[in-house]
């Protein structure tokens, strides 16, 4: 369960984030939706204690994320390309990740044998350092090393950016499977409304900062996401 | 065109993170450049009468032009680690349409000005202005110094033609090595040979036809080389390596701290910028070659201890002083994934005590100089481990420029790591352990070994309150993390 209370994030003048208030209960798959700049990774760095809020906090399981360290054994991310460790192979990044999380190279490798269609033979045995992999590459890699040593708590930002619509569909396929049994939360960001409708029990949109809608993904879901953000497109040329 | 690509780099190069420092950094690293540049312009007019000091009765000319070579061998190696390849951002420039010719000739011209090429003229410009003042023939000395510039020049050039491959860097270095043993063992003398060419320089202007031909033969080289390859996948892409994995369980010893360890080592060994660190670490060896074989510092210990620290401190002070950099690129992921910060320091901790231990093994041959000096050494690596570890580790924290582990550092662009906090944090790197060494040593009435038991002792006091130190460090880490994490975020 991740409570977010009085959050708000501000750089000088500009207040880029302010969430009063708002919860994420176990096993719920989360999505997060909102045009650029509307806050997205901000929010995700705050969950990640990889920036100072300027006010309020952030309770993951009841530590409060920048008090304690405590949140890191059952949190795993991938945020950006930064991630990955450029000068290993993909290999040699998961057994890493795997040594952090306390699991061996068995079970690496028996997790990593149920991703072998969403590396589609490009990840593994590549001979090649992470680096000089392709962005869509490093992403399968970054994703599914998120997903070594059992986390709780799973944050993705943008995983459908920059992949293949065959790995795209792949992953959809998985994010699902890992909220179907209500243990592990799932925070995904996207811009593909299709995409994270299908993967998430509930959506909040985000816009400027603020929470302006927070829905239970229905039927109708993707008409009233479809709807706003056309709506609001729409406002945003009228004020100008 | 050419007008719109200087400005292009005048603004790359303004523009640059590492120019928009602190006015202090600026001037401090322009007192550096002119220090540098007075240097080598003493050492041109020195050079002159030195020689003719150091051997009277032979023209100073004579001498210079037979160990010429050696410059060049020199400058050549230093190229190699040192200058960095011309890159242009030359992608957006593809499919523009402006004569692939164009760019290519300034790609080359830009490296023309590059500080490799700008030391030879600061040491032999002095060094022929000397000469002519002394009378010597201005025509044959003029047409010498254009033709020791278009040698460096087409040492430029070569260099980019084979800086690509290992082989031709281990020529050279064997033919460096090789030819100044020989010259010292008397068993072939290479000065003669090229004492004889460069004289021929002089003495006969008309020679200087034969550098220039090779330069243009080489530039020529260069173009067709780039010509041919101006496509992405050509010479502009980045070279993709094939991996080189090893085995690297002999560090599973250190328990949960091999995980870091392992990866640190490959680090070192799978990036050009620790690498090159490395190197530079391996002539710290040496710091001591210099001090103990002079007379006048026998009878000055402090500069022996001194010298002391610095031959097992090589990669102590110069990888550990980047300490958070290293691992800028993914900092971020260090820092949500499930790591405790003291683990990472730590780890980092025994890397640096790890290469004190190895350095002082390296360093047994100074036996050689006596039991007294290898003792200093000794103590000096007890010091080493036991508090300039936590020194090295402490003034990290302070340090928050993100480092592109796969570039080489640039000669003289580089500011990274040079700060002023970094400088007061380096004072007491050097200055305590020669005060720990000199108050006992004085006190004692100047007892030797007063002085190396004190700081050798030093050290193992410093080591029993290793986890003293480790939690202020993370603390100080702690706080500083948020800023740091921003620091390497922007590029």
């Amino acid at each position: 369960m991740i409570t977010i209370q009085d959050i708000s994030k501000t750089y000088g003048q500009n207040t880029v984030l302010k969430i009063d208030s708002l919860e994420i209960p176990k096993g719920q798959s989360f999505g997060l939706v909102g045009n650029n700049g509307a806050g997205k990774t901000t929010l995700f760095s705050l969950l990640l204690d990889l920036i100072q809020p300027t006010t309020g906090y952030i309770d993951s399981n009841g530590i409060k994320v920048h008090e304690s360290e405590a949140w890191k054994p059952y949190t795993s991310s991938f945020i950006d390309e930064s991630f990955l460790i450029g000068y290993l192979t993909a290999e040699e990044y998961f057994y890493f990740i795997g040594d952090l999380r306390g699991q061996n190279k068995a079970d690496v490798d028996a997790l990593l044998s149920q991703f072998e269609d969403f590396f589609h033979g490009e990840i593994l045995n590549q001979k090649k350092y992470l680096r000089d992999l392709s962005k869509g590459n490093q992403k399968k890699a970054g994703i599914v090393a998120s997903f070594i040593g059992n986390p709780e708590i799973i944050i993705l930002d943008e995983p459908f950016a920059n992949l293949d619509p065959t790995t795209q569909i792949r992953l959809k396929g998985i994010i699902k499977k890992l909220s179907e049994d209500n243990q592990v939360t799932v925070l995904v960001s996207s811009h593909d409304l299709m995409h994270v409708t299908e993967v998430s029990d509930r959506i909040v949109v985000l816009n400027k900062g603020e929470v302006v809608k927070d829905i239970v993904t229905s039927e109708e879901t993707l008409k009233e996401l479809e709807m706003f953000f056309s709506g609001s497109a729409v406002v945003t040329t009228e004020e100008e | 065109m050419i007008k719109k690509f200087i400005s292009f780099q005048w603004k790359e190069f303004i523009r640059s993170s590492s120019f928009q420092k602190g006015v202090a950094i600026k001037i401090l690293l322009f007192i550096a450049a002119a220090y540098i540049g007075v240097m080598a312009v003493l050492a041109g007019m020195g050079l002159f009468f030195g020689i003719k000091k150091l051997i009277p009765g032979i023209d100073p000319m004579i001498i210079v032009n037979s160990f010429i070579i050696f410059w060049f061998f020199a400058d050549m190696l230093l190229r190699y680690f040192m200058q960095q390849m011309p890159v242009m951002n030359i992608k957006p420039l593809m499919i523009i349409p402006i004569k692939q010719k164009t760019i290519i000739h300034f790609l080359l011209g830009k490296t023309v000005f590059s500080f490799f090429n700008l030391l030879p003229l600061l040491v032999f410009i002095p060094y022929c202005i000397t000469l002519l003042i002394q009378g010597y023939p201005p025509f044959k000395v003029l047409l010498w110094l254009l033709s020791i510039i278009t040698i460096t020049l087409s040492l430029n050039f070569l260099n980019i033609l084979v800086n690509k491959s290992n082989t031709v860097f281990y020529i050279i270095a064997t033919a460096l090595i090789s030819s100044l043993a020989m010259w010292y063992f008397n068993i072939y003398d290479i000065t003669r040979p090229a004492g004889a060419m460069f004289r021929a320089l002089y003495e006969n202007p008309i020679y200087i036809l034969v550098p220039i031909a090779i330069l243009a033969f080489l530039y020529y080289l260069n173009f067709k080389y780039l010509n041919s390859h101006f496509y992405l996948d050509g010479a502009v892409s980045k070279k993709v390596k094939e991996v080189n994995t090893s085995d690297l369980s002999w560090l599973n010893r250190f328990g949960a701290l091999a995980t870091f360890l392992k990866n640190d080592v490959r680090m070192i060994w799978r990036n050009k910028r620790p690498r090159q660190v490395l190197l530079m670490s391996g002539f710290f060896l040496f710091y001591g070659v210099i001090f103990f074989t002079q007379k006048t510092y026998n009878d000055m210990p402090g500069f022996i201890a001194f010298a002391s620290i610095f031959v097992t401190a090589g990669f102590l002070f110069s990888f550990g002083q980047l300490v958070p950099s290293w691992d800028s690129e993914h900092y971020k992921m260090m820092m949500s994934q499930n790591i405790p910060y003291r683990q990472y320091l730590e780890s980092k901790w025994y890397l640096m005590v790890i290469a004190v231990v190895i350095s002082f093994i390296l360093s047994t041959p100074y036996i050689y100089f006596g039991w007294d000096k290898y003792a200093m050494i000794a103590a000096g690596a007890s010091f080493n481990i036991g508090i300039n570890t936590f020194v090295t580790l402490f003034g990290g924290a302070l340090n928050r420029v993100p480092i592109k582990l796969n570039e080489k550092a640039k000669a003289f662009s580089n500011t990274q790591g040079f700060n002023p906090t970094q400088l007061l944090i380096a004072l007491p790197k050097m200055l305590l352990p020669v005060l720990l060494f000199y108050i006992p040593y004085y006190f004692t009435d100047y007892n030797l070994n007063a002085g190396i038991i004190t700081l050798a002792v030093s050290g193992f006091v410093g080591l029993a309150f290793k986890n003293y130190f480790l939690t202020q460090i993370e603390k100080v880490y702690q706080k500083g993390k948020y800023k740091t994490v921003a620091a390497f975020d922007e590029k």
